[in-house]
């Protein structure tokens, strides 16, 4: 393994340690494993962002796309907003952003978000489905359904109220169970993460010598670092 | 109730989160250690998922979105290289990657570290390319959708497209037979169905995290997602290429951790209950 690897590895296997302290307690590792990470991939960006502007606008405006002056134009303008005076002329090239995006999307967001998802879901079918799982599962799915979009479209006190309450009562049932179903995800989620981090750290840099005892001192100046400074015995 | 009582269902109901964590750190490192090799059942998803490349005829070619960033890297990572090696393993299928997400290209070049596709006889700009993260998500969708070409003229690398052979004929949607996404935010993996699936009609094969499953499944119910599958099912890809590897590893983990989550879900509650009929808060 080269030089550089092995110092990429200890790296970030000590940002690791420092970053996942924060479960058990703020620290000063923690902080300065956090400033850094902010740090990095705002340089990260930037050094992407000048990369773009050298492929995608020098680069054809050297080779005789001159139109592209209006571009750098428009990018230049959008400084403009750190000018006490001069602000509202950013909002030119930002309309102009705003404009461009809103028309790239609305081009296929009727089909894509309407069209066929009503589809979809008009289709949903609980007669005449073979297992019964699945048609007690469609028959939920259209009360949902009907409750929710019940429960936000008449918000008037009486559509809430008596017989009537127990629709919203409903929807708000499935809307609870539809956020815990997006929570128990999330926490998948983050639990991969942890996991690819501790994998990291036992295959790749508990592998290379001294790691372990790294690991030990690690530990320990990080669990001294999380004691408040006043029942230190030592700063 | 005696207030000894009271305090101890209040202890239970709020353990502190050093002791919380410490116990799920514990959990986490066990099975990592100590691999218990539990079963790994593969979803129709993930099914479908496989059998869409195993359907492909051969000489196709695929778009491949590296649009996640390195947070996501753990979950989605196993996923794109279990992919890559079914790709690779087939032979007779082209990839051509780009990345909407700015860490896109170096995740891609750690991608293609495990999958090693020498080892399948596969060649960078002959079976494979990566055409470089293209800035504008949606706009860079619809940009490459529409002409390839006039978007980018190099790779990742800043090599000019001319000198490699996969490129020949590829102008935009249309010269793509499947297209997949492995992402960590809405905007690329709603956006491609809006500017890839809808207008052209691609088949859209979707990875992204866990928590992102429930936002996109209405699109695969419609049918504009062919498989949407979420980065933790990786085990299950890996069992399907025979390729083991982090996937696999990780579902030991994955499965006991929620099993703890659940013990700790039923501890909190039986604690706020006993308060509760104690007299207590």
């Amino acid at each position: 393994m080269d030089f550089a690897s092995i110092v990429g590895i200890w790296t970030a296997a000590l940002f690791t340690v420092w970053i996942y302290s924060i479960a058990f307690r703020d620290n000063l590792f923690f902080k300065f494993a956090e400033y850094t990470f902010v740090g990095a991939a705002a340089g990260h960006s930037l050094v992407y962002a000048v990369d773009n502007i050298r492929r995608y606008g020098y680069n054809p405006f050297i080779s005789g796309a001159f139109f592209y002056i209006i571009v750098f134009a428009l990018g230049v303008l959008l400084y403009t907003r750190y000018h006490p005076n001069l602000f509202w002329v950013s909002r030119y090239p930002l309309s102009i952003m705003v404009g461009i995006g809103i028309g790239l999307s609305m081009r296929a967001v009727i089909t894509t978000e309407f069209i066929a998802q009503i589809q979809s879901t008009a289709a949903v079918q609980v007669l005449g489905v073979a297992d019964p799982i699945t048609a007690l599962s469609n028959l939920l799915f259209i009360i949902l359904v009907v409750t929710v979009v019940y429960y936000f479209l008449f918000t008037f006190p009486k559509a809430h109220e008596g017989g009537l309450g127990v629709i919203p009562t409903i929807a708000r049932y499935g809307m609870m169970a539809a956020f815990s179903f997006s929570f128990a995800n999330t926490v998948l989620s983050r639990y991969n993460m942890i996991f690819g981090r501790l994998n990291f750290l036992y295959t790749e840099w508990l592998i290379l010598p001294y790691a372990y005892i790294a690991l030990v001192v690690v530990l320990v100046i990080l669990i001294y670092a999380m004691i408040p400074p006043e029942r230190r015995p030592w700063p | 109730m005696t207030d000894q009582q009271k305090g101890f269902w209040n202890l239970l109901a709020n353990i502190p989160r050093e002791v919380l964590y410490g116990i799920l750190l514990i959990v986490f490192i066990v099975p990592l250690v100590y691999p218990l090799g539990l079963p790994v059942p593969i979803s129709s998803e993930v099914r479908r998922w496989y059998q869409t490349i195993q359907d492909l005829p051969p000489g196709s070619t695929i778009m491949i979105d590296f649009g996640y960033s390195g947070g996501g890297e753990p979950e989605l990572g196993p996923m794109a290289v279990a992919v890559y090696h079914e790709i690779f393993k087939r032979g007779d299928l082209k990839a051509v990657a780009m990345s909407t997400s700015i860490e896109g290209p170096l995740l891609w070049e750690k991608a293609m570290a495990e999958v090693r596709p020498e080892q399948y006889g596969a060649e960078y700009g002959v079976d494979y390319i990566h055409i470089g993260y293209i800035a504008g998500t949606e706009t860079a969708m619809a940009a490459v959708g529409k002409d390839l070409r006039a978007t980018t003229s190099t790779d990742y690398k800043g090599t000019s497209l001319d000198q490699y052979p996969i490129m020949d004929g590829l102008v935009g949607a249309t010269s793509f037979d499947l297209l997949i996404c492995y992402t960590t935010g809405g905007d690329q993996s709603e956006g491609w169905v809006r500017q890839w699936f809808t207008p052209y009609g691609v088949h859209y094969l979707c990875s992204v995290l866990a928590m992102m499953v429930p936002t996109m499944l209405p699109y695969q119910n419609a049918g504009q997602i062919v498989a949407l599958t979420s980065g933790a099912q990786a085990g299950q890809m890996e069992s399907l290429v025979r390729v083991p590897a982090r996937g696999i590893k990780s579902a030991d983990v994955i499965t006991l951790t929620h099993i703890l989550c659940i013990i700790y879900v039923i501890i909190a509650n039986i604690g706020y209950l006993g308060a509760r009929f104690s007299g207590g808060k």
